[in-house]
Order: structure tokens, then C-alpha cells, then sequence
């Protein structure tokens, strides 16, 4: 609670909370109303601008652009947070191995690290369309694989200092086993470097989207996302550009919300610069 | 001499001499600033500062911008006036990968290469009928099995060989042995022989219907038989034109070919065909001046914008390019003929047309308006979600157990198709899952392996009835009547008899629901004020540039 009533007092956290607040609350609005149903499109009224009826316009198939793009926001979600999910998960398992007792192990698991961070995410994006075809599994897969290690290798320092710190010799020494000396003294450690990575990360999975979906092999067709209205219309962006700035201009706000959310955990989670924090931590 | 030196030297002193007045001037009033500068500024800090920072971006970005205003006017101020140009530049979209036309197929080298380059025996009008050609005519036997052209005289390649009836015979006789691209269209061919220098006889085995405008194309042109040349970077012909460069994915620059045979001489003397792979450059171009013509303009809907600008016109031509809503008849559940229908029904391709701008006609079967044997069959199924209902019911669907079906086509044909007929037919309770995907995965699901419900192909040849009898081509439409009706128009001996076999023909596969015919696509040119002779029917696939014209 510190944590967010520090980020809420600071500009930036308060614009980026009031970012990702609407926006979740227009995800949980798309999924019971839309200014228009959802499959409605209207062929005689193509490339539309805006009017009552349709506030943004509406897009190349005559959907109304509001609508779509509020279905939209709700597949941004379910992106964003599978690929965190999926990243936290892929950083602790490489961290976990990273720590093993055993030197082949942590050393065959920092290799593996080290070569997968250095291939692209479009390319592992574009190996994984092969058998999936343009889906969504495509673009949270590659973002989570990537992000994952990439946490894996910023995590790894804090992560053996906790495993060789004196509180977790102690509770060795007190008869845990390595697996829950992991558990409960090494990983909550890691916590406040992956939030900060993972809302970040998050920022970066919608332009992903965006990216992959405009090279065909992100979201399919007929699936509402920010980056399908953006790809669809890039091409007649000299004639109806109002078209590419709406779903633009969304992308660009939220991603720059998440940043800014992450600037700001990094800053509230470090008790170096959070003196709430501190005051907290020594009232408990 | 000397005198204009000393003329010369003595301005250069006095040109000196006030610019060193000047500069003197401009120092002192700096000077006269400078004590007041530092005091405006250091009064509040470094605030100020970014302010004249902020100020000097304006002020550049100002001038910069009016630079390119003044530049940009004066480019269009010089738009009047009304002698021709010597050169001019022509937008295209598809660019060839080399120039061999007798190996490389894909219509873009027809497009240039054609009648400008190289010609056929016979000519093609833009009405998509057979016309004189290097040939000034010919006679066919009763039995229509033989045939005699008639060459023009004097003919020349453009390398000062004559153009004979020898080269017409190797050249007609190499695409057979060979099997050039396209030599499947010439059928049924027993000999070709020349007869005398002037005259070229070809008998056939039975009568071949499609023969003269199969002439009219790619198997039709006459090579050289004596000229070495690269034909991937090269091409010598007989026609209008010269090549003067081709730049691979770029541009084609084409120059006048003073010594043309034939009457209908060239008149702009170097003629540049630009490639856009991107519309949005393609339309800036244009826009801009560098191109004064546009052919085509990807969407009616841009070209509306272009209408409303008084230095343009745009216009629309008719084209063979037949959108087919392929269905698989031989599939599970597409192989029902009433669900089949109950698509037909479904869709309403007046919706989709007017979504791309309205200016696309309606098609109700196989066979565009310029082919021979069309019929206006878009009566046959209109659009009506009731009865598409109804035969959706009698199949076993409902809206308990809703029918899915998936449609798959390349990406080239941008994701709007998919998604409204993903909308369409939601409204008769199927549901649609549509895959965009690579076009090389489109050839091996559904061209190769043929396992697809639904697929989108933009068919744009011309004279291709011949899918709809071949019960292996993807649509896997087998019928004895068609093919019966098909095989009859082939060996007609008169066009009248070909075209009434193929319209019922055409008749019956549309009855059949073999497919959906989504539009006929016709093509948008927009072109400068000035421009004259443009081609406007069939100009992706034949863009005979002697005729077309330039003043400003």
C-alpha cells in the first residue's frame, strides 16, 4: 500500500496509474458493452470519420473504431499478463538452475541463457509462426522467452548474493533443505528486481504485438488488437490518417504508462529512496 | 577578352567591398546587442536560455520548411503552358524479376514488355479482342484447321534484322519444343511453316477456338532468330520501343525507337516505368510530380482523394481480374452442394464492393465481361440471409450446432476480405475462422494439398475457363456437362459457337455454387493533367505505350 501511495504522490506514477486504471476498467466494460456490437461491421461505411455514431470513425472494413478498439484493449491484457506470467516463470526457473549445486548444471544454465538472449525476439517470433501460424500464442511465447532470460541474467547477482548470504547459511544450518531455502530466503529477494522488470517488460510486449502483428505474424485477423487497427490502416495513412493515430496514440500512452509505472516501482521498492518504505518496515 | 576581365576584376572589388561594409555593419550592430544580451539573461538563470534555444528550433524549422515551400511552388508553378514533354514517368506496382518473357512467367513482364518491346504475330485491342498485328491479316479454312498470316512488310528488329517469316516460324516452333512459359496455350498444332518471306501457315490437328487471341499474347511474339543477346537484361524486338535500362525491383527506362516499322510511331522519346512496392510512396510520388501516372491506384478510396485535386484525373478500366471465394468441392462438408449455396446467398459482394470504394463490378460466375461467353449471372444468387438460412437448416446446421468453416488466403490481399466475410456470415449463423497467411503456405495447403473449406484467389487471367473443367485444380469441381460444354467451345469453329459453349458453361458452374465470385476487379489510373492515349482497360497485364501522349 506504501508502495502505490508513493507512486501516486510522484507525477509520472500518478498519470501512469490513471493510465493502466482506465485501462483496465474499459477491459472489463469491452467484455459487456461496446458503443457497437462487436461482429457488426458496415461495408458502406468504410474509412469513416468521426461522427456520433462512431466517435473515432470507423476502419477499412467499416467496423466503428471505438468498439474495436475496446475489444482490443482486452487482448492487449490477456498479452500483457500471460507474457509476464510466463517470463517471471522462465527468469525463476533459469535463476533456480543458475544457483544449483552442481557446476555443470548453473554453468549449462548461464550458457543457455546467454545464447537465447542473443537472438532476436522477431526471430524467435518468426520460428515459433512456422507451426502456430499468425496467433497470439506467437507474440506472448517470444516476448516471454526473451524477457524471461533477460530477467534470468539481470536477477542472477542479487540472486546468488541472497544464496550465499549468512541468513541463508543459517537457516542451512538449521536444517532446511536447499530447495526451501530457495524457496522462502532466496526468491523473495528477487521480488522487487522482477516487478519493476516485469511492468517494464509489459510496456514492451504491447509494442511487440504491435510489431509482430504488422509483419502478419502476431494477432490473426478478425481478432481485435491495437496493433491489427494500427497495421491495417498503416497503408492508407496518407488519406485517412486519423485511422493509424487512434490506435497510435493509445499504444503509445499505455506503453509509455507502463515505463513510467516501472521507473516509479523501481524507485518506491528501494528503501534508499523511499523513506515511507523504511518508516514502514521499521514500524512493523 | 581582357576588357570583360577588367569588367570582371573591377566588380569583384566593389562586390568586396560592400560585403566587407556589410559584414562591418553586421559586427557593429551584433556589438551594439551584445552589452544587453547577457543582462536579459542572467537575470533569472538558465530558464531564459532554453528559451532561446526553443526559439532558435523554430526559427530553423521555419526556414527549412519554407525553403521546401518555395521549391515545391515553383516545381508545380511550372505546370502551365502546353508543349510535350520528352520524357515522362509511369507508377507501376508488380516489378519483374529479370526479362526473360520466355521463361519468366507473372503478368508484369506482359505488362511492359508487350507491344512495346516485343510484339505478337497478331494485335490485341483494349476491348481484349485479336486486331492486326505484325500479321495484317489472315485467312482460316472452312474446317478452321488452318491457318495463313500475313506478314506486314518491312518489317525490323530494332538491331536493323528483318523481321520475317523464318523468325516468326523459330520463334513459334522454339516455344513448343522448348515449353516456354505460356506454350500451353497453343494447342493442337500439327505444323508451322513458312511459305515464302511474307507468309506463315499453321495447321492444326483439330480446331482451336482460343488460337488467334492465344497469338495475341506471350505464345504469339516473334523473337529474332539471328540476335545473340541476355535476354534476363536485354530485349531486342520489333516494337515502339527500345530498352534502355532495367533496374531489377526499380524502374525500366524505355526510349523511342526511331526506326519502327510501323505506323503507329512512339511520341514521347524516353518513357521510365517506376516500381512501387509501397502504395504510400507510390501515392507520394505522384503527388509530388515525379510520376504523371499512376496505374493502378490501390484502392478507390485513395483515388477519391486524388479527384478532388484539379491537376489530376482519375479514371477506371476494365480488367479480367476475377475475385474467387474458392470452395473446396470435394471437402467434407463443402462437397454438400446447399451449404455450398447457402455461402452464395450469404454473401453480399454490393457490401463488399462499395466498402473498397464502389467502383469494382459485380460478377456472377466464372467468365468477366471481357472474356467471351460472358453473362450477367448475378441474378442467380442474390444476397439472402433468409434462404441462406433455410438451406443452412435443411444441411443439419443451426444455431445449436453452428457450421465452421475456415478460410485461408495469402496476405497480399490485406485481412478487410477475411473479416467482412467473417461478418457476413455470422449473420447466417456460420462461423468463420479466416487464416491470412504466407502465400507460399497457401500454395501448399490449398493449391498443392488441396485441404481448405474456403480460400480467395484474385484470378486475373484472361480465357481461364479452363479450371472449371479440370477436376484436379484446387476447386475440385467435377462435372461431365461442363467439361463436355468446355471441350466443345475449344474445338468451335466460329467465336459466336465458342462463346454460346462457354456461357452455358459458365451457366452451370455458377448454378452449381462451384464457388463465389466476390468481385470483378477493375483497375483505377489516375494521371496528370496533360497526359493523352493512356491505356485504361487491362493495363496490369498489356500497357501499349506508343499512343500515350504528354503536354504541359
Amino acid at each position: 500500500m506504501s508502495i502505490l501511495r508513493y507512486i501516486w504522490h510522484r507525477g509520472e506514477g500518478r498519470f501512469s496509474l490513471i493510465v493502466l486504471g482506465c485501462w483496465l476498467i474499459v477491459c472489463a466494460l469491452s467484455l459487456v458493452w461496446t458503443p457497437q456490437p462487436l461482429g457488426q461491421s458496415d461495408g458502406y461505411n468504410t474509412w469513416a470519420s468521426p461522427s456520433l455514431a462512431h466517435p473515432m470513425g470507423t476502419d477499412g472494413t467499416g467496423r466503428d473504431m471505438l468498439s474495436w478498439l475496446m475489444a482490443g484493449s482486452g487482448t492487449e491484457l490477456q498479452i500483457v499478463v500471460a507474457t509476464c506470467v510466463l517470463a517471471a516463470l522462465i527468469g525463476v526457473v533459469f535463476v533456480s538452475f543458475s544457483l544449483a549445486r552442481s557446476g555443470l548444471v548453473s554453468e549449462i544454465a548461464t550458457v543457455i541463457t546467454d545464447t537465447l538472449l542473443s537472438i532476436p525476439i522477431v526471430l524467435i517470433a518468426l520460428i515459433l509462426a512456422v507451426p502456430l501460424g499468425a496467433s497470439i500464442l506467437v507474440v506472448i511465447l517470444s516476448c516471454a522467452i526473451s524477457y524471461g532470460l533477460n530477467l534470468a541474467r539481470i536477477a542472477k547477482p542479487q540472486a546468488s548474493l541472497a544464496a550465499t548470504s549468512r541468513y541463508v547459511e543459517a537457516a542451512r544450518a538449521a536444517g532446511s533443505s536447499r530447495w526451501k531455502a530457495l524457496r522462502t530466503h532466496v526468491l523473495p529477494n528477487l521480488i522487487p528486481v522482477f516487478s519493476v522488470q516485469l511492468s517494464i517488460c509489459a510496456g514492451t510486449a504491447i509494442l511487440a504485438e504491435a510489431g509482430l502483428t504488422y509483419l502478419g505474424i502476431g494477432v490473426p485477423a478478425g481478432t481485435a488488437s491495437w496493433g491489427s487497427s494500427l497495421s491495417s490502416s498503416a497503408s492508407f495513412i496518407s488519406i485517412f490518417p486519423l485511422t493509424v493515430v487512434w490506435p497510435g496514440a493509445l499504444i503509445t500512452v499505455v506503453v509509455v504508462a507502463l515505463n513510467l509505472f516501472g521507473d516509479c516501482l523501481r524507485k518506491a521498492v528501494d528503501p534508499v529512496v523511499n523513506a515511507q518504505l523504511r518508516a514502514s518496515e521499521v514500524r512493523r | 577578352m581582357s576588357r570583360t576581365t577588367n569588367d570582371g576584376s573591377v566588380n569583384s572589388v566593389n562586390s568586396n567591398e560592400a560585403a566587407t561594409s556589410g559584414s562591418t555593419d553586421a559586427s557593429l550592430a551584433s556589438q551594439q546587442k551584445a552589452p544587453h544580451a547577457p543582462q536579459m539573461g542572467s537575470a533569472p538563470g538558465g530558464g531564459r536560455k532554453i528559451v532561446w534555444i526553443v526559439l532558435a528550433v523554430v526559427v530553423a524549422l521555419a526556414v527549412i520548411f519554407g525553403i521546401v515551400w518555395a521549391v515545391r511552388s515553383r516545381n508545380t508553378s511550372t505546370a502551365t503552358g502546353g508543349s510535350r514533354q520528352e520524357s515522362m514517368t509511369i507508377g507501376v506496382k508488380l516489378a519483374p524479376t529479370n526479362l526473360d518473357i520466355r521463361n519468366q512467367s507473372g503478368s508484369a513482364l506482359d505488362q511492359v514488355l508487350i507491344d512495346n518491346i516485343y510484339e505478337p504475330l497478331v494485335g490485341r485491342g483494349t476491348d481484349n479482342k485479336v486486331s492486326a498485328g505484325l500479321a495484317k491479316s489472315w485467312d482460316v479454312s472452312e474446317d478452321a484447321k488452318t491457318y495463313t498470316f500475313h506478314l506486314n512488310s518491312g518489317i525490323t528488329f530494332s538491331n536493323g534484322d528483318a523481321l520475317d517469316s523464318a523468325d516468326v516460324v523459330w520463334s513459334l516452333r522454339q516455344l513448343l519444343e522448348k515449353k516456354y512459359a505460356s506454350s500451353d496455350q497453343l494447342r493442337n498444332i500439327a505444323s508451322i511453316e513458312a511459305k515464302g518471306a511474307d507468309t506463315v501457315v499453321v495447321t492444326l490437328t483439330a480446331p482451336y477456338a482460343d488460337l488467334l487471341w492465344s497469338l495475341s499474347g506471350r505464345p504469339g511474339l516473334v523473337f529474332d532468330h539471328d540476335a545473340s543477346y541476355d535476354a534476363k537484361t536485354q530485349a531486342i524486338g520489333s516494337g515502339p520501343y527500345l530498352l534502355k535500362t532495367f533496374k531489377e525491383n526499380d524502374s525500366i527506362i524505355l526510349t523511342r525507337n526511331t526506326k519502327y516499322w510501323g505506323t503507329k510511331k512512339a511520341t514521347i522519346k524516353t518513357i521510365t516505368l517506376k516500381y512501387f512496392a509501397d502504395d504510400n510512396a507510390a501515392l507520394n510520388a505522384f503527388k509530388a510530380g515525379s510520376v504523371q501516372v499512376l496505374a493502378p491506384v490501390m484502392n478507390a478510396k485513395m483515388a477519391a482523394s486524388l479527384e478532388k485535386d484539379d491537376r489530376f484525373v482519375v479514371g477506371q478500366g476494365d480488367d479480367t481480374d476475377k475475385y474467387v471465394l474458392g470452395m473446396n468441392n470435394k471437402g467434407k462438408v463443402l462437397s454438400n452442394k446447399k451449404i455450398r449455396q447457402a455461402i452464395r446467398y450469404a454473401i453480399d459482394s454490393k457490401e463488399i464492393i462499395a466498402s473498397r470504394g464502389g467502383v469494382d463490378a459485380e460478377l456472377g460466375g466464372p467468365i468477366p465481361s471481357l472474356d467471351p461467353g460472358y453473362e450477367d449471372l448475378t441474378g442467380l444468387y442474390p444476397h439472402d440471409v433468409a434462404k441462406a438460412q433455410q438451406l443452412l437448416k435443411e444441411a443439419g446446421y443451426s444455431d445449436s450446432k453452428p457450421l465452421k468453416l475456415t478460410l485461408e488466403y495469402a496476405n497480399t490481399y490485406g485481412t478487410e476480405f477475411g473479416e467482412q466475410l467473417k461478418s457476413q456470415l455470422a449473420k447466417v449463423g456460420i462461423d468463420l475462422n479466416v487464416k491470412v497467411v504466407e502465400f507460399s503456405t497457401w500454395l501448399q495447403d490449398v493449391y498443392t494439398n488441396h485441404d481448405y473449406d474456403l480460400s480467395l484467389v484474385d484470378h486475373n487471367e484472361s480465357h481461364d475457363f479452363y479450371q472449371w473443367a479440370d477436376p484436379t485444380y484446387y476447386y475440385g469441381y467435377e462435372s461431365k456437362e461442363v467439361q463436355d460444354l468446355y471441350a466443345k467451345s475449344i474445338t468451335a469453329t466460329d467465336e459466336a459457337e465458342q462463346a454460346e459453349y462457354l456461357r452455358q458453361a459458365a451457366h452451370k458452374v455458377s448454378e452449381d455454387a462451384a464457388a463465389d465470385w466476390l468481385l470483378n476487379y477493375r483497375v483505377t489510373t489516375a494521371y496528370a493533367k496533360g497526359v493523352t492515349g493512356f491505356p485504361m482497360n487491362l493495363n496490369q497485364s498489356r500497357l501499349p505505350l506508343a499512343g500515350v501522349d504528354y503536354k504541359k
